[in-house]
Order: structure tokens, then sequence, then C-alpha cells
């Protein structure tokens, strides 16, 4: 069609154009092709398998068709496209043959090309249509629908048909577009057995599936324009297709044409996809990705077989189409899919709502939002071994370690430069030094030690000197004592003698600071001072047991010169070798000099002056010290009172113990229970409360129950008892009370007792100012008297008692006289019981073992309700707790700034949506 | 949380036959040192500063609940923790005289001795009032401890500035005065003389003469809740609010002639001690004790309540200083004194003061409240006095290591080192406030000011559930009381010129709640709205058809 053409060719270039350009594409296809061919050829097996389910839908199309070959010889035509893929390259003569036969296919597809093309680009289309025929449509119609089954079928591979066909597109598109797929249809139809579906739904759904075929071509149009034409891009195809025109209508370019064909066949054979596309598959071919030269066999092959199965359900097509749902089911599908889709992106924001639904706090705008919101703010913590994660990160430390920059560097380095300077030395060598280095130390200090012992021993003097005086005075209240018949010379000083001795074996001397100090210093190893006093304080111990056990000891006081304590007791027989112990102390103080070799130190000038000074001061002192203790010599003569007042002094520590003996030695009775009550006390003095008062305690007892009441109790004992017993008695107070109750246990009486006797210990400890004293004592009796009479505790029980009563439960009878039975005279007893109890009401109350005091024995507790107080209770359960105590656990968490601090306060009173400056954007993605 | 404290313990076992040990609670999880050290802490934390015990949450069945509950206790936690490691904040530390050997007696050391030995400012606490006339004083501190007043028994009243040497106001009221307080702060003080209660403001002017406080005897002050209790000699306990002047309670103890009065600073119970040795237990809600205790076997004549409301002491005619767990009702201890006991104070530190004779005795440790067992001291603290004036009263002086003796010489200030609070709560009282921040507290006070109904034995009760039975409190329930007629109420609180009626049913409106009153609201409202229709009708009717349109509704 040279006119066709020649209008085809007025928007571009000439025909001998378009020759040049086919030669090119020819040139370049054949060039590709060699390529693609070896590929092909070693895909036989692939292309094998191609046509094997060719076939297979044609057996399906017989079974509808009675013409087998024009069948086949559409089918080759509908499928030419693959079968030059398959064979154009492969053999030539091949190519030959098909040749003709490939005009009429050829030509088809021009058609339908065309029909296609003609909705792309419709100017070009256009002047086809007007050029090709002015046969109507009509016919087209009546083919369409009046002609036999097989006609239409092959309506694409009836030459005549098809260009016909061909002009009647040309002439409207867009409807001839349609109905050539209506044909289609109809033969799917028949196939089918031309079920009862409506026309317009099949309509609706090809017109849909029209447009990416389409579109599909034009991209083929493109992928082969690629090739370097030089048409514009809007008429590519138009061109295209002319070119195969011609070829169809110069028999002159037959040879031309072969090659295009198999050219094209190979340029085909790249884009295995854009001929099926030209058969409407709404599928992307590799070309359209840009991949021409894919070389990959097995891609290949899943292409291929892709492929297939897409010719295999278009072939079969009676499969493929079935009876399209109605409109409202599809909807329904539709919607039911959507709502998968839509609840599925709504599920994504689900932790995001739970989230802030609990959140304490909100804040907006929202963080994710923030300019700065994906950065890292943390500081960056420096690189160490161990928190280097990446590789990066490793190869600069182990860069950095090697040129010796790295972290671990440094510690190395100090470890190294430890033993650095004696890094030639044997470790005996180093220890040796160091011990060196130690005395050294000592040494520069050693001149400050001795003053300081010099001191110690000084103000140990200088206490002697001047306690005189104060045993002086102590003589004199001791005087005092003895007068008031407080003191019994001789027994008491045995007495206390042994306590002592037995004090001084306890705990408290061996725990003394001095040698607590020195054990945890270890000083024995090492200080022969030190040495001396443990043994001396061993030696003492096993002395002073013996003193314990009976008056076996030497009987002279041993010092405790070397106690640190330096507590002021001394016999005076201990005088004096109290003093020798100190002038040896002062003689070990001045012969301390060093031996030791002096460090370099030491050697210089200066240093020895300043040593030799502090020497000389040292030396001054302990002269002085000296001079002290002659002088004293004389005034230390030993008197019996100094002993007494020492004693007492000592006692002074322990003043409880001493009072109570004191108490006790003058109490005839009871001076035989006194040692094995003092031993025991001795060795616990802190344990008063415990077991070993108990016996002390029981003694007492017995005198105790037979009476009344405290206070009246003490009224009749109070006139015979002389005062110094009556002061024993006085500890029995809670003890007679509890005695006078029956109802008390006598266990509860022996711990009154015991609580009693500890009161013993106190209230002595608390007169320690020595006037524990008759006139104190006759006070506290007279008080006694004066509230005699007042059964104080008898009273309390009987309050209680009654209150107890009171407010039990009760039982009330209401019954009327006359009520049910007769009244008056003549009635029997019998009869009156009768009527008793026949109405009881029962009043509750109070159970007496449910009441607050039950246990409680000096305590009455109200079990009336407060109303007033029910003004602040909650009537009801707030609704989301299960039980009180969740809801009182509640409120028990204060939001005062005065309970908490300050960023607990803030946090607990922080408000649950804070809003801050700034534009609030909604969320852009969920935040869990 | 159990085997925290297990690192310290030795391992525990039980010796077989065999010679085998078999080991016993051995700690199976293996914890890093800080995680130990976090644990303990947290223990610490709640063993001071905790709120009770948790509860279960896993017990609870409602899953928010059950999430809500657990941020509570995280909370919780989380806040104990805090105040824990807010003690770093606390930047002074107390500190007691110890002894340096065994043989060496705090109780020896003289007043003297200290006042050399302490900075300067401290030394000056220690001072001397010779007021030898006026008689046996009586001494108080105000709250923040700066301000105080002495009150001689033949009515002297000075009040002054101890810290600066500034006297504040002198009276010689000529009457017997039997106590002296300070109010809320050293603004306001009332004094007990012969007859009335009367209030003097800090210039010394009379203010108030409280006429239904007849001979009264003792007076303590409630801060919190602005409450001057008064005990009169007839054993009338009177309540009256200092804020509104109003007479709170009036209660009659029935026990004779009360001896001695004391506040718990805890609940705001009063703790009086009567003749019979009894201390009884007062809220001014109750007209009968709330406890009453056996304390003495003779009058009591003193009674102190410890800071926190653990412990009380009391000293009685009996020779007798008894210790009480006032939680558990329980004496815990009970000592010996020479003379019956005067006066009673426990300090902040829990330094407890007694004054008999002419001595006045400190003891430590007392109680401790971190020790289940409370041991028995054997030696006191401190010592001071014998010098022939009789101790009538000895108070601590709040934030001080100072103890005031208001004895029948004058007053005489001591110093007892770690007897005050190292660290003061300034939110709470400020001893070096302005004027301003005095003024400001003062205001504050009043509007976190307690109401006396919250006066309980369990200050905590307040907000928790009311657990009568339904029985119970319809029995309780006043059936006497006449009904509420909500009319009635409501016509009686007319509120500016729309009316209560339109004004609670403008507000009720917006709540969907329709009870028996919203509907008598409404009921009334349409009355009226009738009446006023009819009105109008009535004056249309009056104007005649032509005039009717110009009646106008009002």
């Amino acid at each position: 069609m040279p006119g066709r053409q020649a209008h085809g060719r007025s928007l571009l270039p000439g025909p001998s154009g378009s020759a040049v350009k086919t030669a090119k594409k020819n040139a370049k296809k054949t060039k590709h092709s060699r390529a693609q061919a070896t590929n092909n050829a070693l895909d036989a097996f692939a292309r094998a398998s191609d046509l094997v389910p060719e076939r297979l839908p044609k057996g399906v199309r017989t079974r509808d068709l009675d013409e087998e070959p024009e069948e086949r010889n559409q089918k080759r035509q509908r499928d030419g496209d693959d079968d030059d893929d398959e064979f154009g390259d492969g053999s030539d003569d091949d190519d030959e043959d098909e040749a003709p036969r490939k005009k009429k296919p050829r030509k088809n597809d021009d058609d339908f090309e065309g029909f296609s093309g003609g909705s792309d680009s419709e100017g070009n289309e256009w002047h086809i249509g007007v050029d090709g025929s002015d046969e109507d449509s009509d016919i087209d119609s009546d083919e369409a629908f009046g002609d036999s089954d097989q006609e239409k079928f092959d309506g694409y591979s009836f030459g005549g048909l098809a260009a016909k066909k061909g002009k009647r597109g040309n002439k409207k598109v867009g409807s001839d577009e349609e109905e050539e797929e209506d044909d289609e249809d109809d033969d799917d139809l028949e196939s089918l057995g031309s079920d009862a579906i409506d026309l317009a739904t099949a309509l609706d759904q090809f017109s849909e599936d029209d447009e990416p075929v389409g579109k599909k071509v034009e991209d083929s149009g493109l992928s082969d324009e690629e090739d370097g034409d030089s048409s514009d891009e809007s008429s590519d195809e138009s061109s295209d297709d002319e070119d195969e025109d011609e070829d169809d209508d110069d028999p002159s370019r037959l040879d031309g044409l072969q090659k295009f064909i198999s050219a094209f066949a190979g340029d085909d054979d790249e884009d295995i996809d854009t001929e099926p596309a030209s058969t409407a598959k709404p599928k992307l071919s590799l070309s359209d990705l840009g991949l021409h030269g894919v070389k990959d066999a097995h891609i290949k092959k899943s292409l291929k077989l892709m492929n297939k199965e897409e010719r295999a359900v278009k072939a079969g097509s009676s499969k493929k189409l079935e009876v399209p749902l109605a409109k409202r089911q599809e909807d329904q599908l539709l919607r039911s899919a959507a709502y998968e889709k839509t609840s599925e992106t709504l599920e994504r924001w689900i932790g995001t709502v739970k989230h802030n639904r609990r959140a304490d706090h909100l804040m907006f705008p929202l963080a994710q939002n923030a300019h700065d919101a994906g950065l890292d703010n943390g500081e960056l913590q420096p690189i160490t071994q161990k928190t280097s994660g990446t590789e990066l990160e490793q190869t600069i430390l182990a860069i950095m370690e090697e040129s010796g920059l790295g972290p671990t560097t440094k510690p190395e380095h100090k470890e190294a430069g430890a033993p650095g300077p004696g890094s030639g030395l044997s470790p005996v060598e180093l220890k040796e030094l160091q011990r060196q280095r130690r005395r050294e130390r000592e040494m520069h200090s050693r001149e400050a030690a001795r003053a300081k012992r010099v001191k110690k021993i000084k103000s140990k003097a200088y206490r002697r000197v001047h306690r005189k005086e104060v045993l002086h005075d102590a003589e004199a209240a001791h005087e005092a004592l003895a007068e008031a018949g407080e003191l019994d010379s001789e027994e008491e000083r045995e007495v206390q003698d042994r306590r002592r001795a037995a004090e001084r074996m306890g705990t408290k001397h061996r725990e003394s600071k001095w040698a607590k100090l020195g054990k945890k210093a270890g000083r024995a190893v090492w200080d022969d001072d030190f040495r001396a006093g443990l043994t001396e304080m061993a030696r003492k111990n096993e002395e002073l047991r013996r003193r314990v056990e009976g008056r076996t000891g030497g009987g002279s006081d041993d010092d405790d010169g070397d106690d640190d304590m330096s507590d002021a007791s001394g016999d005076s027989g201990d005088e004096v070798t109290k003093k020798r112990k100190l002038l040896a102390q002062l003689d070990k103080a001045a012969a301390y000099d060093d031996e030791e070799p002096q460090s370099a130190l030491m050697k210089m000038k200066f240093m020895q002056r300043g040593e030799l000074q502090r020497k000389k001061e040292n030396d001054d002192l302990i002269a002085q010290i000296r001079r002290d203790l002659d002088s004293n010599n004389e005034g230390d003569a030993s008197d019996p009172e100094e002993i007494d007042i020492g004693r007492r002094q000592y006692g002074m520590g322990d003043q409880s113990k001493k009072t109570a003996e004191k108490k006790e030695s003058n109490d005839a009775a009871k001076t035989k229970e006194r040692p094995s009550k003092s031993s025991a006390r001795t060795g616990v003095v802190q344990l008063d409360n415990e077991a070993p008062s108990v016996p002390e305690a029981e003694p007492l007892s017995p005198a105790a129950p037979g009476a009344a009441g405290a206070w009246s109790r003490s009224v009749k004992e109070g006139g015979r008892k002389s005062k110094k017993e009556t002061k024993a008695k006085v500890d029995e107070l809670d003890l007679s009370n509890a005695a006078m109750l029956a109802t008390r246990s006598s266990k509860m009486k022996s711990s009154a007792a015991t609580a009693q006797a500890d009161n013993n210990d106190d209230k002595d400890s608390e007169d320690e100012d020595a006037i524990h004293l008759p006139l104190a004592i006759r006070d506290q009796e007279l008080i006694k008297r004066a509230f005699a009479g007042e059964d104080v505790v008898g009273e309390f029980e009987r309050e209680k008692a009654e209150l107890e009563n009171a407010e039990d439960d009760k039982e009330v009878d209401n019954t009327l006289p006359g009520w049910g039975g007769w009244v008056g005279e003549g009635v029997s007893n019998r009869e009156k019981m009768r009527h008793k109890g026949r109405f009881v009401t029962k009043v509750e109350g109070v159970n007496k073992k449910k009441r607050q005091d039950y246990k409680l024995k000096d305590a009455i507790v109200t079990e009336k309700r407060v109303r007033k107080n029910d003004k602040y209770l909650a009537s009801g359960l707030p609704f989301p707790y299960e039980s009180h105590q969740q809801y009182e656990r509640a409120l028990r968490l204060p939001v005062g700034p005065e309970w908490m601090t300050k960023e607990s306060f803030q946090e607990g009173t922080k408000p649950r949506v804070l809003i801050k400056q700034g534009i609030i954007a909604p969320m852009t993605k969920p935040m869990v | 949380m159990e085997t925290i404290d297990r690192v310290d313990t030795p391992i525990a076992g039980v010796q077989q036959s065999n010679g085998a040990f078999t080991v016993t609670g051995t700690r199976q999880e293996f914890r890093s040192k800080a995680e130990m050290t976090r644990m303990r802490r947290q223990k610490q934390a709640i063993r001071e500063y905790g709120r009770g015990r948790g509860i279960d949450v896993n017990g609870v069945r409602d899953k928010k609940l059950r999430r809500n509950l657990t941020n509570l206790e995280d909370k919780y936690k989380a806040a104990t923790l805090k105040t824990k490691e807010a003690e770093i904040l606390l930047e002074n530390q107390g500190g007691f005289l110890e002894a340096e050997t065994e043989l060496e007696r705090t109780y020896k050391v003289r007043q003297d001795d200290i006042q050399k030995d302490v900075a300067i400012e401290a030394a000056r606490g220690k001072f001397e009032l010779k007021l030898k006339e006026l008689g046996p004083y009586v001494c108080e501190y105000s709250r923040n401890g700066r301000d105080l007043i002495m009150a001689g028994r033949k009515g002297h009243i000075a009040t002054m500035d101890w810290r600066e040497g500034k006297l504040g106001c002198e009276l010689q009221l000529g009457e017997i005065v039997r106590d002296a307080r300070w109010l809320h702060n050293n603004n306001y003080f009332a004094v007990a003389q012969k007859k009335y209660v009367y209030i003097y403001d800090s210039n010394g002017v009379e203010l108030h003469c409280l006429r239904k406080h007849v001979e009264v005897s003792h007076m303590e002050f409630l801060p919190y809740h602005f409450l001057l209790a008064t005990l009169g000699t007839n054993g009338q306990l009177k309540y009256q609010d200092t804020s509104t002047g109003q007479i709170v309670a009036e209660i009659a103890t029935k026990l004779g002639t009360p001896v001695s009065m004391t506040h718990n600073p805890y609940n705001a119970v009063l703790h009086i001690g009567h003749q019979n040795g009894t201390v009884t237990l007062w809220s001014p809600n109750s007209s009968d004790p709330l406890v009453k205790l056996l304390a003495h076997r003779g009058p009591v004549r003193s009674v102190a309540v410890d800071r926190e409301g653990r412990y009380m002491v009391s000293t009685g005619q009996d020779n007798k200083m008894a210790v009480w767990d006032i939680r558990m009702l329980k004496e815990v201890n009970s000592y010996f004194t020479r003379t019956p006991a005067s006066s009673v104070a426990i300090s902040d530190t829990g330094l407890t003061a007694v004054g008999w004779g002419t001595r006045t005795t400190v003891w430590k440790g007392l109680f401790s409240k971190d020790k289940a067992n409370q041991e028995k001291v054997q030696s006191p603290y401190m010592n001071w006095g014998g010098d022939g004036q009789h101790i009538e009263r000895v108070r601590w002086c709040p934030f001080e290591d100072l103890l005031g003796i208001g004895h029948s010489e004058g007053f005489s200030s001591i110093i007892i080192p770690g007897a005050g609070e190292a660290n003061f709560d300034a939110l709470e009282v400020n001893p070096y406030e302005t004027k301003k921040q005095r003024q400001e507290g003062e205001v504050k006070a009043l509007m976190n000011k307690l109401q006396p109904e919250m006066i309980a034995l369990d200050p905590n009760f307040i907000g928790n559930l009311d657990l009568r039975s339904e029985k119970q409190r319809q029995v309780d329930k006043d059936l006497d009381a006449p009904a509420v007629d909500i009319a009635e109420e409501l016509r009686h609180r007319m509120r500016g010129k729309s009316g209560a009626l339109k004004k609670y049913l403008r507000k009720s409106r917006k709540k969907n709640i329709i009870d028996e009153r919203r509907l008598k609201v409404e009921e009334m409202i349409k009355e009226i709205q009738e009446k006023r229709t009819e009105k109008l009708e009535d004056k249309k009717a009056e104007l005649g058809p032509t005039l009717a349109r110009f009646a106008r509704k009002d």
C-alpha cells in the first residue's frame, strides 16, 4: 500500500530512509542475535518445552473447531513471533519457508497493532484508515457475529479478512478494537458453550484488559526503535508498522524482508516478552527493565516458562475466563479485601495507641517530629576495647595501640612504672628496699614518738602527784560514810577486793582499748614492751582468779601501769612498785636510742640538729619526771584511807554494782549469797535483764506476797523495818502489786521481780553522786505511806472488768408478764419459770476476747466508735479497686512536697498532657 | 530480697553424724556486688521512709487495675529511694558526747567544760537567768526554737529571743500564773492565770480573755489544728480553735484534778496524767478517753511523748519513770527516780531530760525504734544541778543542743550535745525565718489547718473505707434527726440575685444526674413559673384587651 505508505511517510523520513533504517537494524540485529543464537541453541530444551504446551491448547481448540490446518496455521501466526524467536536465527532456510507464511500473520499483527496503535497515535492511524478501505464497519460486525465460527475465530489468519479488518479498524479505532475483542470473547463464550453471561460485564472486563495491551505494544515499539530510529516518538510504532507493511507489499524487497524478519526474530529473541505483549499480555519484559543481554540460563528458562504459562492460559482461554461474579459480590469481595488491608495498616498503630493511653505523661509536639529526632544526643563514650563495637573502631583502636596511643597503654605504663626503678632488683632486694624506706620514715618520727611516750609517763606521774589532794577529799567523804555506818570496813573491803579482781579478769580489761589496739596492730610480734604487758596481764589474770576463789593472793594489788586507761586505782603497797615501773619505763625511754643505720636523709646536718634538739627536750622532760617521782616518794607513804578512796574511785565506773554491794553487805542476811551472786554478775554486766538476775530476785519475792497493795503494804511494813531494809524493799514495789492481784500469774511475778531487780541497779546508778542515802530512802517510804490505801491497780482492774462486761454481748429478756401466761397470785413458780426466757434478744457488743486490750494488762482501749471521725471515711469502695487494702494503699502515697523529694513531687504532680511551644504535627509513624 | 543480708552472715548448716556439713540457706543465684548494694539500699530506704507494706499485685484480677497498682508500687519505691538518696543533702550531722575510755563517764562532764570546748556560737547557748523572787518558772520555746517564754508562779511573764538576748515583753500580772504557751508562732502566747486564760501578743498586749477556760492548770497548743487545749483544775478539758475562736470540745475527764498533760505530736492526741496513776489519751471527738493506761502507782507527775509518737515517758510520784510503747500500749521499761520527777521532756533526737528535785538528768537511748527489745540504760547521759534550785520544768530547745530548765531561781539553759535535730526542714519550721517568711508561713498553716475531727489515734485513717456493715450503719443512723428539706435548704442558700434555685439547676443540668434533689428542684421551678404566668395573666386581665400587650413579666 504505497499510498498509505506515502501518507504515513509524510510525517516520517522517506521510504528509502526506512529501507536504510531496516538495513541498519538488520546489521545490528545480526550482531546481537549472534550471541543470542548461541544461547538459544543451548536452550534447546527450553524451546522444546515451549513447544509442548502449545499443542495442548491446540487440542482443546480442535475440539471446538473443525478445521485443524487452518487453526494450526492461525495458531502459528498467532505465535509466529515466538516461532521466529526460536527458529529465525537458528536456520535461515527455515526462515525462508516461513517468510510467506509470515506475511499474513504479519499483516494480521499489523492490523492488530494498528488498532492498538490507533489508540495510541490517532493521527497516523486515521490516515491509514481513510486510505485503506471504504468498507463499512457493518460488514465487520456481520462477520463478527454473523459468520461462521471458524471465520470469526480465524479472523486473524485470513488475510482478506484481516485486511478488511485492518481497514475497518482504521476507520473507527476504539470501537473496532472493542469489537475485535468481542470476537475473541465470543470465541470464548462459544467454547464455553455460550453460557448465559451478560455481555456487558464481559466487555467491561475486556476493556479493562485492553489498556495494558496498548501500553505493551507501545513499549515494544519503543524497544524496537531503540536501535537508532531517528523518527519522532509519537510515530514510532506506525513507522514500524509501515515498514512491515512495505515488506508485505513489495515482493522485490523479499530478501530484505527476510533479513528483516530474521533480524526481527533475533531482535525479538531478546525481548521475549515484547511479542507476547502484542498478543495482549500484561507483563513486563526484560527489555522493559532495560536488560537486553540476559545470559543467565536459569532466568531465561524461568522467563520462558512464565511465558508459556501465560500463553497456555491465553490459548485455552476457555479456562481463563470464568463467570464473573455479580457486581455486588465482587464489591463485597473488594470491600473485604480492602478492609483487611486497612485493618492491617491500622493494626500497626495499636501498640502506639496503647502506649499512649497508658503513658503517665504525653508531650506535644511529639519528639518524633522534632527536627533532631533521629539524632543521638548522647555523649560519646571513650572507646575502649570493650566498647568498640564496629570493625572500624576496633581497627582504629588497634592502630592507636600500636602507636602507643591506645587507652590500655596508660595503665600498662603505670604498672610498668612501679617496678621501674627497681626493675633490676630481685624481689628480695625490693623488699629490703621497702623495709629500709619504712625504717627511714619511722626514724624520722622517732623522736616525736619518744616525746609522746615521755609525755605520757609524765602525765601519769603528774596525776600521781596531784591525786593526793583528791584522795584527801575522798577520804573525808569516806570517813563521813563510815560514821554514818555505811562502811563495814573489813568485810566490805574484802568483798570489794574480790569484786575488783573479778572485774579485772573480766572482759573489760582484756578488751581494753590498749589490748584491742595492740591486737589489731599485731604489736605483740614486734613490740617488746607490749609483749611484756601481755605477759603481765596473763600473770595478773591468773593471780586474780586465785583471789576470786579465796583470799590467797599476795594481797598487794597490782598496778595497771601498762594499761593506757590507768584507772586511778592503787593500793598503797603498789605505789612503790608502780613507781619502780615508771622509772624503768623512763629509763627505757631515755635509753631509747637508735642503733639502726641512719638513712641518707638522717645523715644530713639539719636533720640531725633537729633530732638532737628534740632529744634534748625529751631528756629534760624525763629528768623532770624523775625529780617529781623522787619528791613524791616521801609523800607517798601508804595510808589505809587512800586504799578506800582508791577503790571508791575505781568503783565509780561501775557504781551500780558497788552501791548494790554496799547495800547488800549491810544487809546481814544476804551476805552469804554475795560471793556467788557477784561472780555471776561480773561476767555479764550488761545481761542484767536476763537469767542471772532471776535467782537473785527470788529470795526477795517471798517477802512480797503477803501484802495487799503497794502502798498499803509498805504502810504495814514500813514501821517495823529498819531503814536499810526498806531500801531493799523499795524495789519490790512492783512485785508486791503483782502479788496483790490474784489474777496475775506467777510467771508474771517473776518477770516483774526481775524488772525490779534491774531497777535496783539503775536506781543506784542514778544517784551516783553518792547521796544514796537514808534520807532519800526515808523519803520514798514516806511517799509510799502518803499514798497508801489507794489500791490503784485493783481499781484499774475493776474498771476494766466492768467495762468489758458492759460492752460485752448481752441477752435481754423481753418477755412481758402476762403475755401468753397468767400472772398474779396463784401462779406456780414452775409456770413463771416457763415463761421467763421466751422472748430473748441478743444485743451484740464487743466480745471480751475481741477487745483491743484483751491481752494488755495495763491498758483500757475504748471500743466505742468515734462518730466524728466517720466524716472522713469513704462510704464505699471506689470503682476500680477490688479490696479496701488496695484502695487504702493507693491513698498512702503523699503528694505534698513536705514528704518527698522535689523530684518525686514534680513527677507526681506533672500533668498528663504537656504542651510545649511549637507546631503540633500528627504522628508520622507508629512510635512503638 | 531475702538473700540480701546473707552476704555477711556465716554459712548456716547442719553437722551430720558422719561429719558432713549440709549447708542450708545458700545463695542460689549470683548477684553482682552492685546489685547487692542496690538492693540493700532499697531495703534501707523502705525501712526508713517506706509507707507500709505493699499489696499483692498478682492477686488483682482486673488488668488495668493491676497495672495501675504496679505503677503505684513502683512510684512508692522510687519515692522512698529518692528520699533516701536525698539524705546527702542533710549537711549537718548530729553527734553525742562520747566517753574516750571505759572509765570516763559522760555524765561527769560539767557544763563549764563543755562551754569551754564548744564553738563560741554554741557556747552562747548556755546562760542563766537569776529570777529569785517570782519563783518557780515554767518555760516554753516557740516551735522554731527562737523565742522563749518564762512564766513565774507569782505572775512574772517574760518573752525573749534568747539567741540575741533580746527581751520581747515583760509583764507582771500580779496573780498566780500556772502555765504559759506560745501559740502558732512567736506573735501570740496564752497564759493560764488565776481564773482565766489570756492571750497576749508579742508586745504583751492582752488580746483575749478566754472566760470559758476556768482555773486552767495545763495548756497545750496543737499547731496543725490551731487548737488550744486547756485542762482545768476541775478536770475539764477544753479545746478552743484559735483561728476561729470557737470552742471545739468540752470534755470532763472525770478523774479529779489532773496532774500533767502533754500532746503527741504525731497524732495530736492529748496525754493527761491523773492522780490515780493513769494516763489517759484524749481527742476532741469523744467524751471518753481513747485509751487509759495504768502507768504509775501514784500521781503521774509528768508525761512526754517522743517526736514520732512511738514512745511515752512518764514520771510518777511513786519514784518511777516508765517508758511506754504508745502504739502497742505496753510498758517497755521502768526506771527508778530518786525523788519524784517533776518534769520530763524528750528531744528530737530522743534524749530524755528528767527534772527531779534540784537536779536534771538526761538519758540517752531509753527507747529506740530500730530495736525490737528496748534495752535498759544503765547510766544517764548527762547531769546538771544539785545547787538547790527546784526544777519546775524542763524543755528542749528545738534545733539546738540546749535544754531549758525553769526552776525556783529562774531559768537556766544548758548545753546537751546531740539533743537537737541537726537539719531543720524549712517547709515545716524555720528557725531563721524572716518576718515575711513568718507571715507567709502563718497563712500557709492556716490554709493547711486540719480539722479537729481528724484527730484520732491513727492519723492515717482519713480516706479509709468505712468497714461497718450496712446493718450497723442503719443502727448508727440517727433516726430522730429531722429529714432534710431540700426546698427549704435551697431557699435559704440564697446567693446573689439569680437565686439559688436557678443556679443549682443551671449547674446540675450540666451533669446528667437525676436524683431526688433535682426532681424536687425542677418541681419547684415549675411552680414558680406557673405562678409567674398566672401573675401575668392577672395583669393582662387588669389592663384589658387593648393594653394587655404591655403587660410585663417580672
